[in-house]
């Protein structure tokens, strides 16, 4: 294998310094021209090829449970991960973990589901939330012996596992496509950033535990979480939903950036356990009352901007079983002290004291409610043999709304354990797949066509674009039919003419340049969803359409990608599951 | 700056493969911050230096957008 660090002739490497530096200028904004500066020689780039049962893509706490059962069943299993084991995406930031324990809770676990259902408005999909409760503890407990409520840090008790079953691990590779071939799942392709190298992965199944996904915005963990798994499923063929609700996070109006200060100093907790306590929120009141009054506002969900008390008159519908309001803040201080965050009867994780902004998640849905379509409730996507747990599956755990407390955690390891068993048993009964040598070379000159172009549009550029198009209050959180119509026209733009026109000069770019692309297809699927759903419900509101409206939008919105590439929307009314042709 | 520092660097990679967004890398067997711009102030790399080398700030330099990028 030859990597560019290998070679030691001096012209090229001293070129490659020369027009590296200029490279990063223009990342910075601080160039005008689009010629690429390209640091690597897109024709010494090595491949790697790989076989296995079953591929586990992502390295969170779905992909950890994923990866065990399915190896525990009996399946040969390989876990490719973005960033590390542990560290990448939103697991290394959850530190609450949702436990139903019989012993200890009140109430059963049908009280339960039927709580979440009348807080969801029946968006939650109920035999998820069911297996959420009914799986929590026992998955509780194996994370307890590998270590994981003991440490702050999930890297070493995630490794346990997978270093004692032997689970081979790639780790900082970024997975671009999955492959079909004869109309089942044959693997994944992509690149590591750490070498000019392209890597195949054959699977017979294989399970996304890609995360979630947003706009790269300022103030929330989520940069390295851009729908990947997501989109790389619908350009093969997979349907996908939930895509119209929203997260909605704050952040602090001083740092916005500064995720870390702004959640006090809940990243640097021991993980724990709670019981059941199911809420309505996650901030879309809030947003309102932002996009109403204007920022900053103050606190949780419920509590009042600037302390003035103004009232606002509409805004999005908490049912009164689940309204409340939160103490006010001790005398002398603006909010809740820092690390109260997801405390019992306080603001949900995240929310921070003092005067916030919104916006700090944007992109993103509420958990586990986007993502692929489940066709089974063992997390079997329309496409035989790939799977999809945690939030890259749109299970519809939770609902349209964020409903019980450290479920994000808890429901990525059950998800993640009931997807690994799936997968293994579908793989140990199927033949390995055949993929042609000319699907490869297709495939891997797509990955690394940024890296070829000698013009185009830099992925930060692009990004950039796309957020100042996507991001503002007025597009996705406080919705209009006309605004969307304007966005949309702008993000077709972007992804007709310049997704196909990014370029990189080195890996490090070549991820964003992906990434850029898949978050401008995440785009158009949240606006084209937004305008389907003309209604306002839970965590999705509209202004020109803000009531409830149970006659006609008691469902959820599939899309899927039609045979001429255009984006189809379809309704799959709630508590059913979808046609399976 | 987003990550402002590392200072005291014993080679460890700890960081580089903790930052889930690709902003460290190693360069003479010691740490760099390589692409500041994409930093999250996450914190995760401050978190696991074993020997809290690396320094951070609440600023993010977010870069000016330019026209035809």
């Amino acid at each position: 294998m030859t990597t560019p660090s290998d070679t030691s002739g001096p012209t090229r490497r001293a070129f490659m310094a020369l027009s590296g530096a200029t490279a990063g200028l223009a990342a910075l904004g601080m160039q005008a021209w689009a010629q690429n500066a390209v640091e690597i020689d897109p024709d010494a780039i090595a491949n790697t090829d790989h076989s296995t049962d079953v591929l586990v893509i992502g390295g969170g706490m779905a992909g950890l449970f994923a990866a065990v059962k399915a190896h525990d069943a009996g399946a040969a299993t390989m876990i490719v991960s973005k960033g590390r084991l542990g560290s990448s995406g939103l697991t290394p930031f959850g530190k609450g973990f949702f436990v139903f324990d019989p012993a200890t809770e009140s109430s059963t676990i049908d009280d339960f589901v039927d709580t979440v259902s009348r807080s969801a408005l029946g968006t939650n999909n109920p035999v998820y939330t069911r297996q959420l409760a009914e799986h929590s503890r026992d998955r509780a407990a194996e994370l307890r012996d590998w270590g994981f409520f003991d440490q702050t840090l999930a890297n070493r008790p995630f490794m346990q596992p997978i270093e004692a079953r032997g689970i081979p691990l790639l780790e900082r590779v970024t997975i671009t496509h999955l492959i079909k071939e004869n109309g089942r799942i044959a693997g994944a392709a992509g690149f590591r950033i750490d070498a000019a190298e392209t890597v195949i992965i054959r699977a017979k199944s294989v399970i996304l535990c890609t995360g979630a996904g947003g706009f790269k915005p300022n103030g929330f963990p989520l940069g390295d979480l851009t729908h990947d798994g997501t989109v790389m499923a619908y350009r093969i063929g997979a349907k996908v939903t939930g895509k119209e609700w929203n997260d909605g996070h704050m952040t602090r109006a001083d740092h916005p950036a500064a995720t870390f200060d702004g959640w006090g100093d809940m990243f640097e907790r021991v993980p724990s356990t709670n019981g059941v306590e199911v809420h309505h929120d996650l901030g879309v009141d809030l947003n309102y009352r932002a996009y109403v009054l204007g920022n900053p506002v103050a606190g949780g969900p419920g509590s009042l901007p600037g302390g003035d008390g103004a009232e606002v008159a509409g805004g999005p519908f908490v049912p009164a079983e689940f309204q409340r309001n939160f103490d006010g803040p001790p005398p002398g201080q603006d909010g809740p002290l820092p690390g109260q965050g997801g405390a019992p009867g306080g603001p949900p994780p995240g929310f921070s004291p003092g005067a916030n902004v919104g916006g700090a998640s944007a992109g993103m849905a509420i958990h586990k409610s986007e993502g692929l379509v489940p066709f089974d409730d063992r997390c079997a996507s329309n496409i035989p043999g790939l799977y999809a747990a945690g939030d890259a599956l749109g299970s519809h755990m939770a609902g349209g709304i964020y409903t019980q407390i450290g479920s994000s955690l808890a429901g990525s390891a059950v998800q993640g354990a009931i997807a690994g068993e799936a997968a293994a048993e579908f793989a140990v009964a199927t033949p390995a797949p055949a993929i042609t040598d000319a699907r490869l070379v297709e495939i891997t000159g797509e990955i690394l066509a940024p890296l070829r172009r000698e013009a185009g549009y830099g992925p930060a550029w692009v990004t950039q674009t796309l957020q100042g198009v996507i991001i503002p209050n007025f597009v996705l959180y406080i919705k209009k039919g006309s605004m969307m119509q304007a966005a949309l026209a702008y993000v077709e733009e972007l992804r007709d003419h310049h997704a196909p026109m990014l370029r990189a000069a080195n890996m490090h770019e070549l991820r964003l340049a992906w990434e850029t692309r898949n978050m401008i297809l995440s785009a158009e699927m949240k606006l084209r969803a937004s305008m389907f759903r003309t209604e306002s419900r839970c965590s999705h509101y509209r202004l020109d359409y803000p009531e409830i409206d149970d006659v006609n939008w008691r469902a959820w919105i599939n899309l899927h990608q039609g045979a001429d590439g255009t984006m189809q929307l379809s309704k799959q009314p709630f508590g059913t599951w979808p046609d399976p042709s | 700056m987003t990550i402002k520092s590392i200072t005291g660097c014993i080679g460890c990679e700890e960081c580089v493969k903790s930052c889930p967004c690709d902003v460290i890398r190693m360069e003479h067997g010691r740490a760099v911050i390589a692409y500041p711009a994409d930093c999250q102030i996450c914190h995760l790399c401050r978190m696991y230096c074993p020997v809290d080398a690396i320094e951070m700030s609440p600023e993010k330099s977010i870069p000016v957008i330019v026209p035809w990028g």
